[in-house]
Protein backbone atom coordinates (compact mmCIF):
# COMPACT_ATOMS: atom_id res chain seq x y z
CA UNK A 1 0.00 0.00 0.00
CA UNK A 2 1.44 3.39 -0.86
CA UNK A 3 1.04 6.51 1.20
CA UNK A 4 -1.70 8.11 -0.89
CA UNK A 5 -3.83 4.99 -0.63
CA UNK A 6 -3.93 5.47 3.13
CA UNK A 7 -6.04 8.59 2.75
CA UNK A 8 -9.78 8.56 2.06
CA UNK A 9 -12.45 11.16 1.63
CA UNK A 10 -14.25 9.70 4.63
CA UNK A 11 -11.28 10.48 6.79
CA UNK A 12 -10.68 14.16 6.27
CA UNK A 13 -12.00 17.22 7.98
CA UNK A 14 -11.26 20.77 6.98
CA UNK A 15 -12.68 22.28 10.11
CA UNK A 16 -11.34 20.56 13.20
CA UNK A 17 -13.41 21.66 16.15
CA UNK A 18 -11.03 20.69 18.95
CA UNK A 19 -9.49 23.38 21.14
CA UNK A 20 -6.70 21.32 22.73
CA UNK A 21 -4.32 18.44 22.05
CA UNK A 22 -6.45 15.67 23.60
CA UNK A 23 -9.53 16.98 21.87
CA UNK A 24 -7.76 16.96 18.53
CA UNK A 25 -6.57 13.40 18.97
CA UNK A 26 -10.07 12.32 20.02
CA UNK A 27 -11.67 14.00 17.05
CA UNK A 28 -9.25 12.37 14.63
CA UNK A 29 -9.70 8.93 16.17
CA UNK A 30 -13.48 9.35 15.98
CA UNK A 31 -13.24 9.83 12.23
CA UNK A 32 -11.06 6.73 11.98
CA UNK A 33 -13.54 4.73 14.00
CA UNK A 34 -16.61 5.97 12.10
CA UNK A 35 -14.96 4.70 8.96
CA UNK A 36 -14.57 1.25 10.48
CA UNK A 37 -10.78 1.15 10.53
CA UNK A 38 -10.34 0.40 14.24
CA UNK A 39 -12.02 -2.38 16.19
CA UNK A 40 -11.43 -0.67 19.52
CA UNK A 41 -10.88 3.10 19.46
CA UNK A 42 -9.98 3.23 23.17
CA UNK A 43 -7.18 0.74 22.75
CA UNK A 44 -5.90 2.54 19.68
CA UNK A 45 -5.97 5.81 21.58
CA UNK A 46 -3.78 4.21 24.27
CA UNK A 47 -1.22 3.28 21.63
CA UNK A 48 -1.24 6.82 20.26
CA UNK A 49 -0.84 8.39 23.69
CA UNK A 50 1.95 5.99 24.64
CA UNK A 51 3.87 7.04 21.55
CA UNK A 52 3.11 10.68 22.37
CA UNK A 53 4.74 10.24 25.76
CA UNK A 54 8.02 9.21 24.21
CA UNK A 55 8.34 12.25 22.02
CA UNK A 56 5.83 14.93 21.09
CA UNK A 57 4.44 14.53 17.59
CA UNK A 58 4.00 18.27 17.36
CA UNK A 59 6.94 18.61 15.02
CA UNK A 60 6.64 22.32 14.48
CA UNK A 61 5.74 24.50 11.51
CA UNK A 62 2.06 24.01 12.34
CA UNK A 63 2.15 20.26 11.79
CA UNK A 64 1.23 17.35 14.06
CA UNK A 65 1.70 13.68 13.24
CA UNK A 66 0.18 11.56 16.02
CA UNK A 67 0.44 7.88 15.20
CA UNK A 68 -0.10 4.45 16.68
CA UNK A 69 0.60 0.83 15.91
CA UNK A 70 -1.98 -1.45 17.49
CA UNK A 71 -3.81 -4.72 17.04
CA UNK A 72 -7.00 -2.69 17.34
CA UNK A 73 -6.30 -1.33 13.87
CA UNK A 74 -7.93 -3.33 11.09
CA UNK A 75 -6.28 -1.72 8.11
CA UNK A 76 -3.55 0.90 7.64
CA UNK A 77 -5.18 4.30 7.36
CA UNK A 78 -4.53 7.99 7.78
CA UNK A 79 -6.81 10.79 8.89
CA UNK A 80 -6.22 14.37 7.93
CA UNK A 81 -7.60 17.26 9.96
CA UNK A 82 -7.21 20.97 9.43
CA UNK A 83 -7.79 23.43 12.25
CA UNK A 84 -8.31 26.98 11.06
CA UNK A 85 -7.62 28.60 14.42
CA UNK A 86 -4.86 26.29 15.52
CA UNK A 87 -4.49 24.02 18.56
CA UNK A 88 -1.86 24.19 21.29
CA UNK A 89 -0.14 20.88 20.75
CA UNK A 90 2.97 21.26 22.96
CA UNK A 91 4.90 21.48 19.71
CA UNK A 92 8.64 21.79 19.48
CA UNK A 93 8.53 25.34 18.24
CA UNK A 94 5.81 26.28 20.74
CA UNK A 95 3.51 27.33 17.91
CA UNK A 96 -0.02 26.01 17.45
CA UNK A 97 -0.69 23.11 15.10
CA UNK A 98 -3.01 23.51 12.14
CA UNK A 99 -2.40 20.44 10.00
CA UNK A 100 -2.94 17.04 11.60
CA UNK A 101 -2.08 13.65 10.17
CA UNK A 102 -3.22 10.73 12.30
CA UNK A 103 -1.59 7.48 11.17
CA UNK A 104 -2.97 4.10 12.23
CA UNK A 105 -1.31 0.82 11.35
CA UNK A 106 -1.91 -2.77 12.45
CA UNK A 107 0.80 -4.57 14.37
CA UNK A 108 2.05 -6.66 11.46
CA UNK A 109 2.59 -3.68 9.23
CA UNK A 110 6.34 -3.43 9.94
CA UNK A 111 7.64 -0.15 8.57
CA UNK A 112 4.60 1.02 6.70
CA UNK A 113 3.80 3.84 9.07
CA UNK A 114 7.41 4.93 9.17
CA UNK A 115 7.53 5.17 5.39
CA UNK A 116 4.27 7.10 5.37
CA UNK A 117 5.67 9.46 7.99
CA UNK A 118 8.88 9.99 6.14
CA UNK A 119 7.05 10.79 2.91
CA UNK A 120 4.64 13.16 4.57
CA UNK A 121 7.34 14.95 6.51
CA UNK A 122 9.40 15.40 3.39
CA UNK A 123 6.43 16.86 1.57
CA UNK A 124 5.57 19.16 4.42
CA UNK A 125 9.00 20.76 4.35
CA UNK A 126 7.87 22.60 1.24
CA UNK A 127 6.13 25.81 2.25
CA UNK A 128 3.91 25.72 -0.83
CA UNK A 129 2.64 22.29 0.21
CA UNK A 130 1.72 23.61 3.63
CA UNK A 131 0.02 26.64 2.11
CA UNK A 132 -2.04 24.52 -0.29
CA UNK A 133 -3.10 22.25 2.55
CA UNK A 134 -4.19 25.23 4.64
CA UNK A 135 -6.33 26.42 1.72
CA UNK A 136 -7.82 23.02 0.86
CA UNK A 137 -11.52 22.64 1.48
CA UNK A 138 -12.29 19.41 -0.30
CA UNK A 139 -10.75 15.98 -0.54
CA UNK A 140 -9.89 16.50 -4.20
CA UNK A 141 -7.94 19.65 -3.40
CA UNK A 142 -6.24 17.86 -0.50
CA UNK A 143 -5.14 14.79 -2.38
CA UNK A 144 -3.91 16.80 -5.36
CA UNK A 145 -1.29 18.38 -3.09
CA UNK A 146 0.39 15.01 -2.84
CA UNK A 147 0.88 14.75 -6.54
CA UNK A 148 -0.40 12.17 -8.97
CA UNK B 1 29.59 22.12 -6.06
CA UNK B 2 28.70 18.70 -4.76
CA UNK B 3 27.90 17.89 -1.18
CA UNK B 4 27.12 14.81 0.87
CA UNK B 5 25.22 14.86 4.11
CA UNK B 6 23.94 12.56 6.83
CA UNK B 7 20.85 13.30 8.90
CA UNK B 8 19.98 11.32 11.97
CA UNK B 9 17.63 11.96 14.84
CA UNK B 10 17.32 9.53 17.78
CA UNK B 11 13.64 8.91 17.26
CA UNK B 12 14.28 8.68 13.55
CA UNK B 13 10.73 9.49 12.60
CA UNK B 14 10.09 12.84 11.06
CA UNK B 15 12.97 15.17 11.75
CA UNK B 16 15.54 13.01 10.05
CA UNK B 17 13.62 13.29 6.78
CA UNK B 18 12.62 16.90 7.26
CA UNK B 19 16.27 17.84 7.69
CA UNK B 20 17.16 15.82 4.59
CA UNK B 21 14.45 17.51 2.61
CA UNK B 22 15.47 20.94 3.87
CA UNK B 23 19.06 20.35 2.77
CA UNK B 24 17.91 19.14 -0.63
CA UNK B 25 15.64 22.12 -1.18
CA UNK B 26 18.35 24.54 -0.10
CA UNK B 27 21.03 22.94 -2.26
CA UNK B 28 18.76 23.09 -5.29
CA UNK B 29 18.04 26.76 -4.72
CA UNK B 30 21.75 27.48 -4.37
CA UNK B 31 22.60 25.58 -7.54
CA UNK B 32 24.53 22.78 -5.83
CA UNK B 33 24.14 19.02 -5.86
CA UNK B 34 23.67 17.13 -2.64
CA UNK B 35 23.19 13.53 -1.61
CA UNK B 36 21.65 13.06 1.80
CA UNK B 37 21.88 9.78 3.66
CA UNK B 38 19.15 9.42 6.27
CA UNK B 39 19.59 7.28 9.35
CA UNK B 40 16.14 6.84 10.72
CA UNK B 41 14.11 4.12 12.40
CA UNK B 42 13.99 2.13 9.17
CA UNK B 43 17.77 2.09 9.05
CA UNK B 44 20.11 3.90 6.68
CA UNK B 45 18.60 4.98 3.37
CA UNK B 46 20.20 6.58 0.34
CA UNK B 47 23.58 5.47 1.63
CA UNK B 48 26.56 7.53 0.51
CA UNK B 49 28.81 5.51 -1.78
CA UNK B 50 32.56 5.62 -2.35
CA UNK B 51 31.91 7.43 -5.61
CA UNK B 52 29.81 10.06 -3.86
CA UNK B 53 32.64 10.64 -1.38
CA UNK B 54 35.23 11.06 -4.08
CA UNK B 55 33.13 13.55 -6.01
CA UNK B 56 31.99 15.57 -3.02
CA UNK B 57 33.48 18.89 -2.02
CA UNK B 58 32.16 18.96 1.53
CA UNK B 59 30.12 17.00 4.06
CA UNK B 60 27.37 18.09 6.42
CA UNK B 61 26.50 16.03 9.47
CA UNK B 62 23.11 17.08 10.80
CA UNK B 63 22.91 14.50 13.53
CA UNK B 64 21.78 14.20 17.13
CA UNK B 65 23.35 10.79 17.55
CA UNK B 66 26.85 9.54 17.06
CA UNK B 67 27.65 8.63 13.48
CA UNK B 68 30.89 7.15 12.24
CA UNK B 69 32.93 9.97 10.80
CA UNK B 70 35.73 7.79 9.49
CA UNK B 71 34.50 7.80 5.93
CA UNK B 72 34.66 11.60 5.83
CA UNK B 73 38.26 11.93 6.94
CA UNK B 74 40.00 14.79 5.27
CA UNK B 75 36.87 16.42 3.89
CA UNK B 76 35.66 19.90 4.75
CA UNK B 77 33.00 19.19 7.32
CA UNK B 78 30.32 20.92 9.31
CA UNK B 79 28.55 19.31 12.23
CA UNK B 80 25.23 20.54 13.53
CA UNK B 81 22.03 19.27 15.07
CA UNK B 82 19.05 18.07 13.05
CA UNK B 83 17.11 21.14 14.13
CA UNK B 84 19.80 23.42 12.68
CA UNK B 85 19.39 21.78 9.29
CA UNK B 86 15.63 22.29 9.37
CA UNK B 87 15.94 25.92 10.42
CA UNK B 88 18.83 27.06 8.28
CA UNK B 89 19.88 24.53 5.67
CA UNK B 90 21.31 27.23 3.41
CA UNK B 91 23.55 28.48 6.21
CA UNK B 92 24.89 24.98 6.80
CA UNK B 93 25.66 24.49 3.12
CA UNK B 94 27.50 27.79 2.95
CA UNK B 95 29.48 26.97 6.06
CA UNK B 96 30.38 23.53 4.73
CA UNK B 97 31.69 24.90 1.47
CA UNK B 98 33.82 27.43 3.34
CA UNK B 99 35.29 24.91 5.75
CA UNK B 100 38.96 24.15 5.28
CA UNK B 101 39.99 20.55 4.79
CA UNK B 102 42.66 19.25 7.18
CA UNK B 103 43.69 15.76 8.34
CA UNK B 104 41.60 15.77 11.46
CA UNK B 105 40.00 19.18 11.48
CA UNK B 106 36.33 19.39 12.25
CA UNK B 107 34.48 22.70 12.34
CA UNK B 108 31.52 22.94 14.63
CA UNK B 109 28.48 25.04 13.83
CA UNK B 110 27.62 26.36 17.27
CA UNK B 111 23.88 26.65 17.56
CA UNK B 112 23.87 27.30 21.26
CA UNK B 113 27.15 26.82 23.12
CA UNK B 114 25.87 25.61 26.47
CA UNK B 115 23.29 23.25 25.01
CA UNK B 116 25.85 21.62 22.75
CA UNK B 117 28.19 21.06 25.72
CA UNK B 118 25.51 19.24 27.66
CA UNK B 119 24.51 16.99 24.81
CA UNK B 120 28.21 16.44 24.11
CA UNK B 121 29.08 15.02 27.53
CA UNK B 122 25.91 12.94 27.64
CA UNK B 123 26.57 11.60 24.14
CA UNK B 124 30.11 10.58 25.10
CA UNK B 125 28.94 8.87 28.28
CA UNK B 126 26.17 6.99 26.49
CA UNK B 127 28.54 5.82 23.78
CA UNK B 128 30.91 4.40 26.40
CA UNK B 129 28.09 2.84 28.38
CA UNK B 130 26.40 1.23 25.41
CA UNK B 131 29.62 -0.55 24.44
CA UNK B 132 30.17 -1.52 28.06
CA UNK B 133 26.83 -3.12 28.76
CA UNK B 134 27.38 -6.43 26.90
CA UNK B 135 30.64 -6.95 28.83
CA UNK B 136 28.86 -6.52 32.13
CA UNK B 137 26.00 -8.76 31.07
CA UNK B 138 28.15 -11.55 29.66
CA UNK B 139 30.71 -11.40 32.46
CA UNK B 140 28.13 -11.16 35.21
CA UNK B 141 25.98 -14.02 34.01
CA UNK B 142 28.93 -16.35 33.51
CA UNK B 143 30.20 -15.56 36.99
CA UNK B 144 26.72 -16.18 38.36
CA UNK B 145 26.64 -19.56 36.58
CA UNK B 146 29.93 -20.36 38.23
CA UNK B 147 28.40 -19.60 41.63
CA UNK B 148 25.54 -21.93 40.82
CA UNK B 149 28.02 -24.76 41.19
CA UNK B 150 28.87 -23.58 44.66
CA UNK B 151 30.57 -20.42 45.78
CA UNK B 152 33.96 -22.06 46.15
CA UNK B 153 33.51 -24.34 43.15
CA UNK B 154 35.63 -22.06 41.02
CA UNK B 155 38.63 -22.55 43.28
CA UNK B 156 39.30 -25.93 41.71
CA UNK B 157 41.27 -25.34 38.53
CA UNK B 158 40.15 -27.24 35.48
CA UNK B 159 36.51 -27.54 36.48
CA UNK B 160 33.68 -26.02 34.52
CA UNK B 161 32.93 -23.67 37.38
CA UNK B 162 36.50 -22.45 37.31
CA UNK B 163 36.37 -21.92 33.56
CA UNK B 164 33.13 -19.97 33.85
CA UNK B 165 34.71 -17.75 36.47
CA UNK B 166 37.77 -17.20 34.27
CA UNK B 167 35.70 -16.31 31.24
CA UNK B 168 33.26 -14.12 33.13
CA UNK B 169 36.11 -12.53 35.02
CA UNK B 170 37.88 -11.67 31.78
CA UNK B 171 34.79 -9.98 30.44
CA UNK B 172 34.49 -8.07 33.68
CA UNK B 173 38.11 -7.03 33.53
CA UNK B 174 37.42 -5.39 30.18
CA UNK B 175 34.41 -3.44 31.32
CA UNK B 176 36.18 -0.33 32.56
CA UNK B 177 38.72 -0.11 29.70
CA UNK B 178 35.87 -0.39 27.21
CA UNK B 179 33.89 2.32 29.00
CA UNK B 180 36.87 4.63 29.03
CA UNK B 181 37.94 3.72 25.50
CA UNK B 182 34.60 4.42 23.91
CA UNK B 183 33.99 7.61 25.83
CA UNK B 184 37.29 8.79 24.36
CA UNK B 185 36.27 7.48 20.92
CA UNK B 186 33.08 9.48 21.07
CA UNK B 187 35.04 12.63 21.85
CA UNK B 188 37.97 12.20 19.51
CA UNK B 189 37.18 9.40 17.07
CA UNK B 190 39.61 6.53 16.46
CA UNK B 191 42.70 8.16 17.95
CA UNK B 192 40.85 8.34 21.26
CA UNK B 193 40.60 4.59 21.62
CA UNK B 194 44.20 3.91 22.61
CA UNK B 195 44.59 6.42 25.45
CA UNK B 196 41.01 5.73 26.54
CA UNK B 197 41.36 1.98 26.84
CA UNK B 198 44.83 2.15 28.37
CA UNK B 199 43.59 4.78 30.81
CA UNK B 200 40.74 2.46 31.71
CA UNK B 201 43.10 -0.46 32.33
CA UNK B 202 45.17 1.72 34.62
CA UNK B 203 41.99 2.77 36.39
CA UNK B 204 41.61 -0.93 37.17
CA UNK B 205 45.22 -1.25 38.30
CA UNK B 206 44.97 1.67 40.71
CA UNK B 207 41.65 0.27 41.86
CA UNK B 208 39.67 3.37 41.12
CA UNK B 209 36.72 1.49 39.69
CA UNK B 210 34.40 2.73 37.01
CA UNK B 211 34.53 6.30 38.24
CA UNK B 212 38.25 6.23 37.55
CA UNK B 213 37.43 4.81 34.14
CA UNK B 214 35.02 7.68 33.44
CA UNK B 215 37.70 10.17 34.35
CA UNK B 216 40.25 8.36 32.19
CA UNK B 217 37.90 8.31 29.23
CA UNK B 218 37.16 12.01 29.32
CA UNK B 219 40.76 12.98 29.92
CA UNK B 220 41.88 10.74 27.06
CA UNK B 221 39.26 12.06 24.67
CA UNK B 222 39.85 15.72 25.33
CA UNK B 223 43.63 15.26 25.35
CA UNK B 224 43.53 13.83 21.84
CA UNK B 225 41.06 16.50 20.79
CA UNK B 226 43.40 19.25 22.00
CA UNK B 227 46.52 17.59 20.62
CA UNK B 228 44.85 17.43 17.21
CA UNK B 229 44.20 21.14 17.36
CA UNK B 230 47.53 22.09 18.82
CA UNK B 231 49.88 20.08 16.64
CA UNK B 232 50.22 21.14 13.04
CA UNK B 233 52.62 19.14 10.92
CA UNK B 234 53.84 19.64 7.38
CA UNK B 235 51.75 17.64 4.93
CA UNK B 236 54.32 14.89 4.44
CA UNK B 237 54.31 14.07 8.14
CA UNK B 238 50.55 14.23 8.62
CA UNK B 239 50.24 10.45 8.34
CA UNK B 240 52.30 10.07 11.51
CA UNK B 241 49.66 11.78 13.58
CA UNK B 242 47.09 9.00 14.01
CA UNK B 243 49.66 6.21 13.97
CA UNK B 244 52.48 7.51 16.13
CA UNK B 245 52.19 10.96 17.61
CA UNK B 246 48.65 10.95 18.91
CA UNK B 247 48.74 7.45 20.44
CA UNK B 248 52.10 7.91 22.15
CA UNK B 249 51.61 11.41 23.51
CA UNK B 250 48.02 10.96 24.60
CA UNK B 251 48.54 7.57 26.19
CA UNK B 252 51.62 8.81 28.00
CA UNK B 253 49.77 11.81 29.35
CA UNK B 254 46.66 9.91 30.41
CA UNK B 255 48.73 7.12 31.94
CA UNK B 256 50.85 9.49 33.98
CA UNK B 257 47.81 11.37 35.20
CA UNK B 258 46.05 8.17 36.21
CA UNK B 259 49.05 6.74 38.02
CA UNK B 260 50.49 9.78 39.73
CA UNK B 261 47.59 12.11 40.12
CA UNK B 262 44.72 9.71 40.60
CA UNK B 263 46.46 6.61 41.92
CA UNK B 264 47.79 8.14 45.13
CA UNK B 265 44.53 9.73 46.29
CA UNK B 266 42.56 6.61 45.39
CA UNK B 267 44.79 4.45 47.56
CA UNK B 268 44.59 6.97 50.41
CA UNK B 269 40.82 7.00 50.25
CA UNK B 270 40.73 3.24 50.40
CA UNK B 271 43.24 2.92 53.24
CA UNK B 272 41.71 5.83 55.13
CA UNK B 273 38.19 4.47 54.94
CA UNK B 274 39.30 1.00 55.98
CA UNK B 275 41.03 2.26 59.12
CA UNK B 276 38.10 4.54 59.87
CA UNK B 277 35.74 1.57 59.69
CA UNK B 278 38.05 -0.54 61.80
CA UNK B 279 38.17 2.19 64.40
CA UNK B 280 34.43 2.15 64.72
CA UNK B 281 34.17 -0.27 67.59
CA UNK B 282 31.18 0.44 69.76
CA UNK B 283 29.32 2.51 67.18
CA UNK B 284 25.61 2.04 66.95
CA UNK B 285 25.43 -1.00 64.66
CA UNK B 286 22.41 0.27 62.76
CA UNK B 287 24.33 3.39 61.86
CA UNK B 288 27.24 1.22 60.81
CA UNK B 289 24.90 -0.81 58.61
CA UNK B 290 23.70 2.36 56.96
CA UNK B 291 27.24 3.59 56.42
CA UNK B 292 28.25 0.27 54.91
CA UNK B 293 25.29 0.54 52.59
CA UNK B 294 26.21 4.01 51.43
CA UNK B 295 29.81 2.97 50.85
CA UNK B 296 28.95 -0.18 48.92
CA UNK B 297 26.89 1.79 46.43
CA UNK B 298 28.99 4.93 46.23
CA UNK B 299 31.56 3.86 43.68
CA UNK B 300 30.96 0.19 42.93
CA UNK B 301 34.34 -1.32 42.27
CA UNK B 302 36.19 1.78 43.43
CA UNK B 303 38.10 2.54 46.62
CA UNK B 304 35.07 3.25 48.80
CA UNK B 305 33.19 0.09 47.85
CA UNK B 306 36.35 -1.99 48.18
CA UNK B 307 37.07 -0.62 51.65
CA UNK B 308 33.60 -1.58 52.86
CA UNK B 309 33.91 -5.01 51.33
CA UNK B 310 37.36 -5.63 52.76
CA UNK B 311 36.10 -4.53 56.16
CA UNK B 312 33.29 -7.04 55.94
CA UNK B 313 35.42 -9.89 54.61
CA UNK B 314 37.91 -9.41 57.46
CA UNK B 315 35.21 -10.05 60.03
CA UNK B 316 34.66 -13.60 58.76
CA UNK B 317 38.33 -14.42 58.46
CA UNK B 318 38.02 -17.20 61.01
CA UNK B 319 34.85 -18.52 59.38
CA UNK B 320 32.51 -17.20 62.06
CA UNK B 321 29.19 -15.60 61.15
CA UNK B 322 29.28 -11.81 61.06
CA UNK B 323 26.62 -9.13 61.11
CA UNK B 324 28.91 -6.79 59.25
CA UNK B 325 29.40 -9.21 56.37
CA UNK B 326 25.64 -9.71 56.16
CA UNK B 327 25.14 -5.98 55.86
CA UNK B 328 27.85 -5.78 53.19
CA UNK B 329 26.30 -8.46 51.01
CA UNK B 330 22.77 -7.12 51.44
CA UNK B 331 23.98 -3.67 50.45
CA UNK B 332 25.82 -5.12 47.49
CA UNK B 333 22.81 -6.97 46.16
CA UNK B 334 20.58 -3.92 46.23
CA UNK B 335 21.99 -1.79 43.39
CA UNK B 336 21.33 -4.25 40.55
CA UNK B 337 17.99 -5.30 42.04
CA UNK B 338 16.90 -1.69 42.45
CA UNK B 339 17.82 -1.01 38.86
CA UNK B 340 16.05 -4.10 37.58
CA UNK B 341 12.95 -2.99 39.45
CA UNK B 342 13.12 0.54 38.11
CA UNK B 343 13.58 -0.54 34.49
CA UNK B 344 10.40 -2.55 34.83
CA UNK B 345 8.27 0.13 36.50
CA UNK B 346 9.51 3.07 34.48
CA UNK B 347 10.20 1.73 31.01
CA UNK B 348 10.14 5.15 29.40
CA UNK B 349 13.09 6.36 31.44
CA UNK B 350 15.53 3.85 30.05
CA UNK B 351 16.81 3.14 26.58
CA UNK B 352 16.11 -0.16 24.89
CA UNK B 353 19.60 -1.46 25.75
CA UNK B 354 19.26 -0.35 29.35
CA UNK B 355 15.97 -2.18 29.68
CA UNK B 356 17.54 -5.39 28.41
CA UNK B 357 20.48 -4.93 30.75
CA UNK B 358 17.92 -4.27 33.48
CA UNK B 359 16.44 -7.72 33.00
CA UNK B 360 19.87 -9.26 33.46
CA UNK B 361 20.32 -7.25 36.64
CA UNK B 362 17.75 -9.43 38.41
CA UNK B 363 20.17 -12.34 38.05
CA UNK B 364 23.23 -10.24 38.82
CA UNK B 365 21.72 -8.68 41.93
CA UNK B 366 20.58 -12.05 43.17
CA UNK B 367 24.15 -13.31 42.79
CA UNK B 368 25.72 -10.34 44.64
CA UNK B 369 27.35 -9.11 41.45
CA UNK B 370 27.04 -5.41 42.17
CA UNK B 371 28.80 -4.53 38.90
CA UNK B 372 25.52 -5.01 37.01
CA UNK B 373 24.58 -1.53 38.19
CA UNK B 374 27.72 0.13 36.88
CA UNK B 375 26.55 0.99 33.35
CA UNK B 376 23.51 2.70 34.78
CA UNK B 377 25.55 4.61 37.31
CA UNK B 378 28.02 5.64 34.62
CA UNK B 379 25.31 6.89 32.32
CA UNK B 380 23.62 9.08 34.91
CA UNK B 381 25.76 9.27 38.05
CA UNK B 382 24.08 12.24 39.71
CA UNK B 383 20.66 10.60 39.85
CA UNK B 384 21.55 6.95 40.03
CA UNK B 385 24.30 6.81 42.61
CA UNK B 386 22.43 8.63 45.41
CA UNK B 387 19.34 6.50 44.82
CA UNK B 388 21.37 3.35 45.05
CA UNK B 389 23.21 4.61 48.12
CA UNK B 390 19.89 5.22 49.84
CA UNK B 391 18.56 1.78 48.94
CA UNK B 392 21.75 0.06 50.05
CA UNK B 393 21.81 2.05 53.27
CA UNK B 394 18.29 0.86 54.04
CA UNK B 395 19.26 -2.75 53.37
CA UNK B 396 22.44 -2.47 55.46
CA UNK B 397 20.68 -0.83 58.37
CA UNK B 398 17.77 -3.28 58.33
CA UNK B 399 20.16 -6.21 58.12
CA UNK B 400 21.76 -4.93 61.33
CA UNK B 401 18.41 -4.25 63.01
CA UNK B 402 17.36 -7.83 62.34
CA UNK B 403 20.80 -9.05 63.49
CA UNK B 404 21.21 -11.08 60.33
CA UNK B 405 24.58 -12.77 60.02
CA UNK B 406 26.59 -14.18 57.15
CA UNK B 407 29.52 -16.57 57.30
CA UNK B 408 30.57 -16.46 53.66
CA UNK B 409 32.01 -13.60 51.61
CA UNK B 410 30.03 -13.99 48.41
CA UNK B 411 27.37 -15.79 46.45
CA UNK B 412 24.06 -14.00 46.93
CA UNK B 413 21.04 -16.26 46.76
CA UNK B 414 23.25 -19.26 46.12
CA UNK B 415 24.42 -19.22 49.72
CA UNK B 416 21.06 -18.54 51.31
CA UNK B 417 20.01 -22.21 51.38
CA UNK B 418 23.37 -23.39 52.80
CA UNK B 419 22.74 -24.37 56.42
CA UNK B 420 24.35 -21.98 58.91
CA UNK B 421 25.60 -19.63 56.24
CA UNK B 422 22.94 -17.04 56.99
CA UNK B 423 21.50 -16.15 60.38
CA UNK B 424 17.86 -14.94 60.48
CA UNK B 425 17.36 -15.73 56.83
CA UNK B 426 13.73 -14.59 56.47
CA UNK B 427 14.33 -11.10 57.82
CA UNK B 428 17.59 -10.87 55.90
CA UNK B 429 15.65 -11.37 52.70
CA UNK B 430 13.20 -8.72 53.86
CA UNK B 431 16.10 -6.31 54.36
CA UNK B 432 17.38 -6.92 50.84
CA UNK B 433 13.92 -6.61 49.35
CA UNK B 434 13.17 -3.43 51.25
CA UNK B 435 16.43 -1.83 50.17
CA UNK B 436 15.79 -2.79 46.56
CA UNK B 437 12.31 -1.32 46.63
CA UNK B 438 13.52 1.93 48.18
CA UNK B 439 16.35 2.21 45.69
CA UNK B 440 14.10 1.28 42.79
CA UNK B 441 11.44 3.83 43.72
CA UNK B 442 13.96 6.62 44.19
CA UNK B 443 15.49 5.86 40.82
CA UNK B 444 12.09 5.85 39.18
CA UNK B 445 11.22 9.20 40.69
CA UNK B 446 14.51 10.88 39.92
CA UNK B 447 15.25 9.63 36.44
CA UNK B 448 14.07 11.67 33.49
CA UNK B 449 12.27 10.31 30.48
CA UNK B 450 14.50 9.30 27.61
CA UNK B 451 14.47 12.11 25.08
Amino acid sequence: MNTKEMFSKNRVTFDLKAKDKMGAIDELIALLSADGKVSDPERFKEAVLKREEEFSTGIGMGIAIPHGKSDAVLEPAMVFGKSKVGVDYESMDDKPAHLFFLIAVPVESSDLHLRALSEISRNLMHSDVREKLMKAESFEEFISVFGS
Amino acid sequence: MKLVAVTSCPTGIAHTYMAAEALQIAAKEMGHEIKVETQGSVGAENVITEKDLREADAVILAVDTNVDKDRFQGMPMVEASVKDAIKDAKGLITKALEAKPAAADVREYQSSGAEKKKTGVYKHLMTGVSFMIPFVVAGGLLIAFSFAFGIHAADEEGTLAWALMEIGGSAFGLMVPILAGYIAYSIADRPGIVPGMVGGMIANTVQSGFLGGLIAGFIAGYTVFLLKKAIRLPKSFEGLMPVLILPVLSTLFVGLVMIFILGGPVKSINDGLLSWLNGMSGTNKILLGGIIGVMMAADMGGPINKAAYAFGAATIAQGQPSEVMAAVMAAGMVPPLAIALSTVIAKNKYTQEERQAGKVNWALGASFITEGAIPFAAADPIRVIPSLMAGSAVAGALSMIFSATLAVPHGGIFVLPIPNAVGNLPMYMVAIAAGSVVGGLLLTVLKKKVS
